[in-house]
């Protein structure tokens, strides 16, 4: 197993009457487990063009019902682009130029459920995305050609 | 206006054959603009001993919390599950509405921009009817 850790800090010296300052850290551990880490990750840096709404994550039977972790960040400089995330066309918000989330997210291949794969859509200009996915593992299902 | 930033860093020695690290700050602005986002919740505190769907945060509700976070533009939420992890069976579902985001288990924190358009309530369902401590907060205008 692997120790990854992932840590926030908030802070603000004139937000409120006084500073503000939180800080939270987690290891990422597989689902139904006490402590054993999630031992895959990947990792892309990429161009998002304008116009269309792209599959940034695609739900995959790898990464079902298990505990998955993503990061993405928007690297464009102006301030005004910005990159819709959404879920099956259910916009979570919006990541405006420098701004990351980091979440869990469950990929559902249930017979019930619609796509749960991550969209993305640059607003404004084409967009530098880099995005990490942490997940308990996936094996390659099908022979090369 | 304020200067926030929001700070994350991701680490590990060995989940491949080198030292991954990353970190990254980002200074809470409003929309396309580089004016710091000026209102917050405050941090927040919530308990749920049910294992029923609970919103969090409602999206223009006449009522809650979150009453005054402005659609289609820019806000960050922060939601910890203050539980221990116990087992590791036990989580908090994070609800888009209907639409499942992901889980929360004991001890994990979540960061994330949130439209906060009519109905996109941030709902959470508890994996069940064991006291589940919640703490969150946003950042909006």
């Amino acid at each position: 197993m692997a120790t990854t850790t992932a840590t926030l800090t908030l802070s603000s010296a004139d937000l409120l009457s006084d500073n503000l300052s939180l800080s939270a850290s987690m290891n990422l551990y597989k689902g139904g487990t006490t402590d054993t880490g999630l031992e895959q990750m990947n990792y892309h840096r990429l161009v998002l063009p304008t116009g269309t709404v792209f599959d940034l994550i695609a739900e995959s039977d790898a990464l079902k019902d298990n505990s998955n972790y993503v990061y993405i960040i928007n690297k464009n400089t102006d301030v005004t682009d910005y990159v819709l995330i959404d879920i099956n066309d259910n916009e979570i918000g919006r990541l405006y130029a420098g701004d990351w989330l980091f979440m869990p997210w469950s990929c559902d291949l249930s017979a019930s459920a619609t796509d749960s794969s991550i969209e993305a859509e640059a607003v404004g200009h084409e967009t530098i995305i880099e995005y990490a996915l942490f997940h308990v593992g996936e094996t390659l299902p099908t022979a090369g050609d | 206006m304020a200067t926030t930033t929001a700070t994350i860093t991701l680490a590990s020695a060995d989940i491949a054959d080198n030292s991954f690290s990353v970190s990254n700050t980002s200074t809470l602005y409003t929309a396309g603009t580089n004016t710091g986002i000026t209102e917050t919740t405050g941090l927040g505190r919530k308990k749920v001993a049910s294992a029923s769907n609970v919103v969090l945060l409602g999206a223009t509700t006449a009522e809650g919390i979150a009453q005054d976070v402005t659609p289609d533009k820019s806000a960050k939420v922060y939601i910890k599950n203050m539980n221990l992890r116990g087992d590791g069976t036990k989580f908090v579902t994070v609800l888009l509405l209907t639409r499942e985001i992901g889980r929360l288990y004991g001890g994990d924190w979540m960061f994330f921009p949130w439209n906060a358009t009519d109905g996109k309530d941030i709902e959470i369902t508890p994996y069940d009817a064991t006291e589940t401590t919640l703490e969150y907060t946003i950042f909006y205008e």
